[in-house]
């Protein structure tokens, strides 16, 4: 039995080189489209995993101050009015923008350095130079991303001058650069402390940006969120709204997928269909002639199968693996440029690249399966025809 | 070995390589953080991840969608700014020189 099973593998991989030219076909057709779809498919969940994460950990409810439809700076007495409400554990009032150096725009973070968390933990994320202390507030010592070290060439020790939206200049040291392994989320960032951040940005003394708001585990984060609404003019945004809003705007991204995967499974079924076809005649004789040598209908599909199993595994396995060295090691070029739109990824960027059982999976069964049904079926219809006639039609 | 089962042998040998790739990048993905990334997101509060844009709309133009749903949100990133590629008179060179001290670029220590 092992036996019969093992001749009919070793005879259908003779067909693969018999049907040479279906073979090559098949195999460049898959190849291609599987490698590029498997790459933008790994860049897009490792950025989506990426970008929960950072939701993830955003604070339990940001509070903003808004007036007639616009956002303007949060009064600083309102980090006091959140503090007395219960269920609120901790209040870290914040300043941030933006800074233009040449064509690009960089997030500009004030940190409140007498709240730090864990300073040892923070260092850890610099791998140059040293994290901002207490002592620094004022004097303009900054930590920044690779990607702005990179821009401007420059090192621990050394002076940058950003040009605020107030037409001033203003001089910052370098006093640390962000480790590489940090770079998804620091590339682009310039930390400075807060009394620096407020000047930089102009920010009255009696002003912040907006409020992070932390909950005690023990209350619900929606009554709180609800008490703070009750300050007036208090934009309210939990976590749960950035998630939701997050998965509104992947969504939207994954239709582009959707169509991507739509057409891909068309052109993949087409090609299979239509060598099936171009060797239907050729096939149609070996298979008259395979039955009157007393092979069955099952037999000849087992062919066929084996066939398409190995042209499918191989081509999409190899399209799967140069669509990973594609991502990793060369980063992506072209397909992240497409997918991230008006993106660009610096040198300095680590992509995330995300190869989930899942995507690897649904790769497969976009490849291999429309493969099987497209040679298979033909092959059926040929197998139950009497051989005699199919090899007459065939001579035909 | 015949030439010919070469192809069947790599399809099963590229099949585990990326089965193996897969059970690896899983197991990264699963694996904790290390604290000090956590606590850094957890102070800084950005939902968003460091992306360049050459559009003045976000940090990260994967958001387009979120930026215009939940508006200026701390991390959403909407800001206004012309977009590089119209230019503005923060990247004029004769401007930039119109401003003491100020040269766009760093100094070495």
């Amino acid at each position: 039995m092992l036996r019969r099973h093992r001749n009919l593998f070793y005879y259908a991989v003779d067909c693969l080189k018999k049907y040479k030219t279906r073979t090559i076909v098949v195999l460049a057709v898959f190849t291609i489209a599987v490698s590029m779809l498997s790459s933008v498919l790994f860049l897009k969940d490792g950025l989506e995993r990426e970008a929960e994460l950072s939701v993830s950990l955003a604070p339990d409810i940001t509070v903003e101050y808004l007036k007639g439809g616009r956002i303007l700076l949060l009064p600083a007495s309102y980090v006091e009015k959140a503090s007395k409400i219960e269920g609120v554990e901790r209040v870290v009032p914040r300043i941030w923008g933006y800074a233009g150096i040449g064509l690009n725009t960089y997030t500009v973070i004030g940190l409140d350095l007498s709240r730090l968390p864990n300073y040892y933990e923070l260092s850890a994320l610099v791998e140059r130079g040293r994290f901002l202390l207490p002592e620094d507030s004022g004097r303009g010592s900054i930590v920044i991303g690779q990607l702005i070290a990179g821009v401007l060439k420059v090192d621990v020790g050394d002076t940058i001058i950003l040009l605020s939206e107030s037409i001033e200049a203003h001089r910052f040291t370098v006093v640390g650069i962000f480790s590489a392994e940090s770079t998804i989320y620091t590339a682009d960032l310039i930390v400075m402390p807060i009394e620096d951040a407020r000047a930089f940005f102009r920010i009255p003394e009696d002003y912040v940006t907006d409020m992070m708001v932390y909950v005690d585990p023990e209350f619900p984060v929606d009554n709180v969120a609800a008490k703070l609404s009750l300050l007036p003019n208090a934009r309210v945004i939990t976590q749960d709204l950035l998630l939701r809003g997050y998965k509104a705007a992947y969504a939207a991204r994954g239709g582009f997928f959707v169509t991507m995967w739509a057409i891909l499974l068309a052109a993949v079924a087409l090609v299979s269909f239509s060598q099936a076809t171009i060797v239907g005649r050729e096939s149609r004789f070996e298979v008259g002639l395979l039955k009157t040598f007393g092979f069955t209908t099952l037999d000849i599909i087992e062919i066929r199968l084996i066939e398409s199993l190995i042209l499918g595994l191989f081509s999409a396995s190899l399209g799967i693996t140069i669509g990973i060295i594609y991502d990793v090691v060369f980063k992506a070029p072209l397909f992240a440029e497409a997918l991230l739109g008006w993106a660009f990824l610096p040198a300095e960027f680590r992509l995330p690249v995300y190869v989930s059982f899942a995507s690897v999976f649904a790769i497969y069964s976009v490849t291999v399966l429309p493969l099987l049904f497209a040679t298979v079926v033909p092959a059926w219809l040929n197998a139950i025809t009497d051989p005699e006639l199919a090899m007459r039609r065939a001579a035909a | 070995m015949k030439k010919l089962y070469l192809l069947p042998l790599a399809a099963l040998i590229l099949t585990i390589f990326v089965l193996a790739f897969a059970a690896y990048s899983e197991q990264e993905w699963k694996a904790e953080r290390p604290p000090e990334d956590i606590t850094f997101r957890e102070t800084l509060g950005l939902p968003s991840i460091a992306m360049g844009t050459n559009y003045g709309a976000t940090r990260n133009p994967l958001l387009e969608v979120y930026c215009t749903s939940l508006y200026d949100m701390p991390g959403g990133y909407c800001y206004i700014y012309s977009a590089s590629f119209l230019g503005t008179p923060l990247k004029d060179p004769v401007f930039r020189a119109a401003i003491p001290g100020f040269n766009l670029t760093a100094q070495k220590s």
